[in-house]
C-alpha cells in the first residue's frame, strides 16, 4: 500500500500469505489461545470446576508468592530445565555425528537409539522399577552377583530421584532430537567438508567452521524445544515420583494438576499456569534473541 | 613430535577408529534400548514370574498368554483402530495447517507477520495439562462432546509444527519460487509443486513427532470419550494398571504390540533421509 | 436414553407412522414407570471387572424395568472426567468411587443422597451390610453412597520365611512387642553391609494403602479424628506411635525406605520379606506365584487392634429424577443380594459386604477369610467424611512421613506441623 508500482504485487502477495496462514491460525487461536485466555481470567477467581467460578481479584497471586509448595516447584523446574536441555542437546548433537557416520549396523544402532522415544512412559517406569529396585531389580541383581550392589532406590531418597528423573528424561528425549540433528547433518553439502579437508581442517575445525554454522538452524529449534519439553515436564514425574519423596520431584506442571485437579483449586492452579507460562516465555525470549543474532541462512 | 604416516598406517588407523566406533555405538544402542528388550521379554512371561529374588531378563517359562489373553481382556482391535483414526487424522491435518503457516510466515512479507508469529510462539509454551479443563468446556460447548471429531479437532494445528515449518522453509534458498513467479504460476502451484517437494524429510520428522505424541497420549482422548470403546490405547493399557494389582504381561504384551506401528514409521524415515534428502538436492 | 419429545416429533413427521409416535409417547416419560437406563462409571480392572461386570449382566438379564450401561475406566481418569462431566447432562448417572473421594463431590452438590435407601425395607434390610463400609459414605450427617465393595487391610506373612527363620509358622506377631522380638530373626543380612536382602516387613510410603496411619490408630492416635473435625497427627499418642515406627525403620531396618504400594506388593512376592499388610486384591498373585503364606488381623499396638478398611461406594448424581433414582436403588439391593455378593466374592476374592452370608455361598476361599464376620464388623475406614481427604493424605501427611523416614527431620517437629496444616484444611472447608 506504500508505493503504488508494487501495490498490486505487495497485495497480491498479503492475500496469498493469510490464505496459506488462516487455517492454522484459526484453529490455533480457537483450539490453544482462547483456553490459555479462560485460563489467565480463571486465575483471578476462585474455581472448584464443580461450583461455578468466583472473582477473587489478585487473591491467588498474593496466596502464590508466600506459598513454599510453589517455590519449591517453581525451583524444581527451573533445576530441571537448566540440567536436562543442555544435556540432552549436547548428547543428541554427539550421537547424531556419530551415527551420520559410516560403520556396521548404523541403521540398528539408529533405530535403538530412537525408540526410547515413542515407548509410553507407563511402559518406562515400570521396566526402570523392574530394573533398577534395590531388592528384587533385575540390574541389581546383576550387579550383586559382581559386588557391586546399590543399597539405596535412586527414586527412595530426595537427593538421588531428582537425578533418576532427568536421566530418564534424557534417556526418552534424546533419540528424537537426534534424528532433527541428523536430518541437519545430512543436508550439509559434503563438498564443504571436502573443501576443508583440503585446506587442511583438523575434525575439531571443520566441526567449527562447517558443521556448527550449518547446524544452527537446527540447534535453535531443538534448543527452544528441549528447553520448553523440560519446562512443561509432567508425564514422566507423575509415572515415576508422583512429585516425591517429600516433593523433592514435583514441578510447575505436577503442581498445577494437583492443585488444580485432584484438591479442586482450579483457580489456584491457573495462577500456577500463568507464572509458568510467563517463566518459559521469558526463558525462550532470550533464547530466541541470542539465536537470532547468530541464525545462519543460506 | 611428528607424525610420518605411511598410507598402510593411515589406513588402519581408520580401520581402528571404524572399529571403535562400531563396538562403542553397539554398547550405546543396547544401553538406550535394554529397558525396552526387557519389556518385550516381559510380554512373553507368565505373570507369576513379575517378582523374583532371583530375576531373569528371560522368561524361565515362555507364554504367548498374554498376546493372546489381550484380545478379549479390552477391546483391544477396537482400541487400535481408534489410535491409528485418530492420530492418522490429527498427524494429516495438523501437518497440512502447519506447513501452510509455516510458509506464509517463511516466506511471504505482509502485514500482521510478526504479530502472527509472536502469537505462534507464545502458543507453542502453553503446557497442554493447564488448559485442558477450559478446552474441554469449549469443545463441549461447539457441540462436539464425545465425538470423533471433538478430539481431533481441536488437535488439527500445532503451535511447535508451525514454528518447525517456518525454520525449515526460512533455511530454503531464496530464489526458488522467484523463477515460478516470473513463469506465471500461481501461489497455490508454487507451493505444492515448488516448495512441497523439497519438505519431505521435514515432513516425515514432524509427522512421527505428531503421530508419536496424539498414539501414546492418554488424557486428552480419554477425556473425550467416555467409553473405553470409544477410546485409544493408552486409556486401555491403563486398565491393566489397577489401583491395586497391576497386570504386567498383559500391559507389555499390549504396550509392545502398540510400538509396531511407530517403529515401523521410523524405519520409513530413516529410509527417506537418505535418499530423499540426496534427490532433492537442497544446497 | 429415552428418546426426546422433539426427535420423536422429528422421527413420527418423517416416517409417518403412527405405531413410531406410539412407541415416542410410551417410551417419552418415565412416570408411568417405563423402562430407565442408567449408566455407571467404576474404575475395576483386573478380575474384578469380570465379576462386576458379570451381576450387571444378571442384573439386567433378570427384569426389564431398568437396564445398567456399566462403563470400566482408568480410576485416575474416572476422577479427572468425572470433575468435567459432572455438571454437564452427558455425565454418568451413577459412579463408583473410593469412600475417601466422595466428600469433596458431596460438598460441591453433585451427589444425591442415598438416605431413602437406608430408611426402610423397601429395597432390602440394610442392617446386614458392614457397618463400616456403609458409614464410610456418610458427609456432613448425609449418606451418599452404597457400597461396591469393602477390602480389609489384613496381615500377610509368609510361612516359609518363617520356619527358614527358626520361627513357628503358624504363629505371626499378634501384638508390635511379639514383632520386635521376630526382627532379628527375619532380617538377613548375609554379606554384613548393613543392608538386609530379607526384610522383616515391607511397607511403602507413599502411593500405597495407608498402613502407618493404621499404626497410628493402634497407638492410640491417628490423622484425623473419625468424625473428622480434628487433625491428631500432633497429639502425643500419634507421635509416639509415629516415633516408635520410624525408629523401628531407621535403626532395624524393617523395611526399605521410599517403596511406593507396588513396590512393597513386589518385595513380598519376590519373598524378600517376611510380612505385608495389605488388601485382599493380593492373594491371587501370590497363589499364582506359588507362596507359602497366609493372612490374618494386624498385630495390636498398646492401644488396640484397628482394621482399615478400603472401601468403594456407588454414587448418584444429584440431577436423577425419583424412577431414576428408585431405578438405582433397585440395582444397588441387587448388589447387595447373598447371590449377587456370592458372584463378587468368588469371583474377585474381595469380601462379601454382608455379614449373614450364608456359609457355603463363597467358594472362594481368600474371600472367605477376609469376609469372616469379626473382621467385616470391625473394619475402620481412613479418611473419610472429611472434603481435603486427598489433599491431608498425599500433601501433607505422606511427605512428613517421607522426611521422617528419610531422616530429614524428627517425627516430634514434623508431625506436629504436618498437624496444624492439616487442621487448616479442615477448617477452609
Amino acid at each position: 500500500m506504500r508505493f503504488g508500482s508494487v501495490h498490486t504485487v505487495a497485495g497480491r502477495q498479503a492475500r496469498a500469505a493469510w490464505m496459506f496462514l488462516a487455517p492454522g491460525l484459526l484453529l490455533l487461536t480457537l483450539f490453544t489461545a482462547w483456553p490459555l485466555v479462560r485460563t489467565a481470567y480463571l486465575s483471578f477467581t476462585e474455581y472448584s470446576l464443580l461450583t461455578p467460578p468466583e472473582w477473587v481479584g489478585l487473591e491467588n497471586y498474593r496466596a502464590l508468592l508466600g506459598d513454599d509448595q510453589v517455590t519449591n516447584a517453581f525451583q524444581n523446574t527451573v533445576l530441571y530445565a537448566a540440567v536436562v536441555t543442555p544435556v540432552t542437546i549436547a548428547l543428541a548433537l554427539a550421537l547424531a555425528m556419530a551415527l551420520n557416520a559410516r560403520f556396521f549396523g548404523r541403521g540398528i544402532v539408529r533405530t535403538a537409539v530412537f525408540v526410547p522415544f515413542v515407548v509410553s512412559l507407563a511402559v518406562v517406569s515400570i521396566a526402570f522399577r523392574f530394573l533398577l529396585d534395590p531388592n528384587y531389580g533385575l540390574v541389581t541383581h546383576w550387579l550383586s552377583a559382581v559386588g557391586l550392589a546399590p543399597t539405596q532406590g535412586a527414586l527412595a531418597q530426595p537427593g538421588t530421584a531428582m537425578a533418576a528423573v532427568m536421566a530418564v528424561g534424557v534417556w526418552k528425549n534424546v533419540g528424537f532430537y537426534m534424528v532433527m540433528f541428523l536430518a541437519g547433518l545430512q543436508s550439509i553439502p559434503s563438498d564443504l567438508y571436502e573443501a576443508a579437508q583440503l585446506d587442511g581442517a583438523s575434525r575439531l575445525q571443520k566441526f567449527r567452521a562447517v558443521t556448527l554454522p550449518l547446524l544452527s538452524n537446527q540447534t535453535m529449534l531443538v534448543s527452544i524445544l528441549a528447553a520448553i519439553a523440560s519446562f512443561q515436564v509432567f508425564d514422566q514425574i507423575k509415572v515415576m515420583t508422583n512429585g516425591g519423596p517429600a516433593m523433592s520431584t514435583e514441578t510447575l506442571v505436577v503442581l498445577v494438576n494437583r492443585v488444580g485437579i485432584s484438591n479442586l483449586e482450579f483457580g489456584y492452579g491457573s495462577a500456577v499456569s500463568v507464572v509458568l507460562l510467563l517463566l518459559i516465555l521469558a526463558f525462550s525470549l532470550v533464547q530466541y534473541l541470542y539465536f537470532g543474532r547468530r541464525q545462519v541462512r543460506y | 613430535m611428528t607424525l610420518d604416516l605411511s598410507p598402510s598406517t593411515h589406513r588402519s588407523l581408520r580401520r581402528a577408529w571404524t572399529i571403535s566406533l562400531t563396538v562403542a555405538m553397539a554398547g550405546i544402542g543396547l544401553l538406550m534400548i535394554f529397558p525396552i528388550v526387557w519389556s518385550v521379554l516381559t510380554a512373553f512371561k507368565p505373570n507369576a514370574e513379575a517378582a523374583s529374588a532371583s530375576p531373569t531378563l528371560f522368561p524361565q517359562t515362555w507364554t504367548l498368554e498374554n498376546f493372546t489373553a489381550i484380545w478379549s481382556a479390552i477391546p483391544f482391535a477396537q482400541l487400535y483402530g481408534n489410535t491409528i483414526i485418530f492420530a492418522g487424522s490429527v498427524m494429516v491435518l495438523s501437518l497440512a495447517f502447519d506447513t501452510m503457516a509455516g510458509y506464509a510466515l517463511a516466506r511471504f512479507d505482509f502485514r500482521g507477520k510478526t504479530a502472527a508469529f509472536i502469537a505462534i510462539i507464545v502458543m507453542l509454551m502453553i503446557p497442554y495439562q493447564a488448559v485442558i479443563i477450559p478446552l474441554y468446556d469449549l469443545v463441549h460447548s461447539l457441540g462436539l462432546g464425545q465425538t470423533v471429531a471433538g478430539m481431533i479437532v481441536p488437535r488439527s494445528a500445532n503451535a511447535f509444527g508451525v514454528f518447525f515449518m517456518r525454520q525449515f522453509f526460512l533455511a530454503l534458498p531464496k530464489n526458488l519460487e522467484e523463477a515460478a513467479r516470473i513463469d506465471g504460476a500461481n501461489e497455490w502451484r508454487i507451493f505444492t509443486r515448488v516448495m512441497l517437494p523439497l519438505t519431505t524429510p521435514a515432513l516425515l520428522t514432524l509427522g512421527l513427532f505428531h503421530f508419536q505424541f496424539n498414539w501414546n497420549d492418554l488424557l486428552w482422548p480419554l477425556v473425550m470419550s467416555n467409553t473405553i470403546d470409544g477410546a485409544t490405547l493408552p486409556a486401555g493399557l491403563a486398565l491393566f494398571a489397577g489401583q491395586h494389582v497391576v497386570e504386567y504381561g498383559l500391559l507389555m504384551a499390549g504396550s509392545v504390540l502398540a510400538l509396531i506401528p511407530l517403529i515401523l514409521f521410523f524405519l520409513l524415515i530413516q529410509r527417506t533421509f537418505v535418499t530423499g534428502i540426496a534427490t532433492t538436492g537442497i544446497k | 436414553m429415552r428418546p426426546t419429545r422433539r426427535t420423536c416429533i422429528a422421527a413420527g413427521a418423517a416416517l409417518a407412522l403412527t405405531a413410531g409416535l406410539a412407541a415416542c409417547s410410551d417410551g417419552g416419560s418415565t412416570d408411568d414407570g417405563g423402562p430407565v437406563t442408567l449408566t455407571m462409571w467404576h474404575g475395576l480392572t483386573g478380575p474384578d471387572g469380570p465379576a462386576f461386570q458379570e451381576v450387571v449382566d444378571n442384573f439386567n438379564d433378570s427384569q426389564d424395568e431398568v437396564t445398567i450401561e456399566a462403563e470400566a475406566l482408568p480410576w485416575d481418569s474416572l476422577y479427572q472426567q468425572f470433575l468435567t462431566a459432572a455438571t454437564s447432562d452427558d455425565g454418568p448417572d451413577l459412579v463408583a468411587m473410593s469412600a475417601s473421594r466422595l466428600p469433596q463431590y458431596a460438598e460441591r452438590g453433585v451427589l444425591g443422597s442415598t438416605d431413602e435407601f437406608y430408611a426402610d425395607d423397601t429395597y432390602m434390610d440394610t442392617s446386614v451390610l458392614a457397618e463400616g463400609a456403609v458409614q464410610a459414605s456418610v458427609y456432613d450427617g448425609v449418606n451418599y453412597g452404597v457400597p461396591l465393595n469393602l477390602g480389609p487391610v489384613l496381615m500377610y506373612w509368609n510361612k516359609a520365611l518363617f520356619e527358614e527363620a527358626g520361627l513357628d509358622p503358624e504363629a505371626p506377631p499378634t501384638t508390635w512387642a511379639e514383632f520386635e522380638e521376630m526382627i532379628p530373626d527375619l532380617t538377613v543380612d548375609e554379606n554384613s553391609d548393613g543392608t538386609p536382602e530379607q526384610y522383616p516387613l515391607a511397607m511403602g510410603d507413599h502411593s500405597t494403602v495407608p498402613v502407618f496411619p493404621s499404626f497410628l490408630w493402634n497407638g492410640g492416635g491417628g490423622v484425623v479424628s473419625d468424625d473428622g473435625t480434628t487433625a491428631m497427627l500432633g497429639d502425643p499418642a500419634s507421635v509416639a506411635a509415629a516415633e516408635h515406627w520410624v525408629g523401628l525403620v531407621q535403626e532395624e531396618q524393617i523395611t526399605p525406605v521410599g517403596m511406593s504400594g507396588a513396590d512393597s506388593d513386589q518385595l513380598f512376592q519376590a519373598e524378600l520379606a517376611a510380612i505385608t499388610i495389605n488388601g485382599p486384591w493380593m492373594t491371587a498373585g501370590l497363589t499364582e506365584a506359588g507362596l507359602d503364606f497366609d493372612v490374618t488381623v494386624p498385630m495390636a499396638g498398646p492401644e488396640g487392634q484397628s482394621i482399615l478398611g478400603d472401601v468403594v461406594s456407588m454414587t448418584i448424581a444429584q440431577r436423577l429424577d425419583e424412577d431414576q433414582k428408585d431405578a438405582a436403588y433397585k440395582f444397588f439391593a441387587y448388589w447387595e443380594s447373598v447371590e449377587s455378593q456370592a458372584t463378587w466374592a468368588n469371583g474377585s476374592g474381595f469380601p462379601a459386604i454382608r455379614t449373614d452370608m450364608p456359609e457355603d455361598a463363597v467358594t472362594n476361599e481368600w474371600a472367605a477369610v477376609f469376609g469372616a464376620p469379626e473382621i467385616l464388623e470391625n473394619v475402620r475406614p481412613y479418611l473419610t467424611g472429611v472434603t481435603g481427604s486427598g489433599e491431608i493424605n498425599e500433601d501433607i501427611f505422606t511427605p512428613a512421613l517421607q522426611s521422617a523416614l528419610n531422616g530429614t527431620g524428627e517425627v516430634a517437629d514434623l508431625f506436629p506441623a504436618a498437624g496444624e496444616d492439616i487442621q487448616a484444611v479442615i477448617d477452609d472447608a
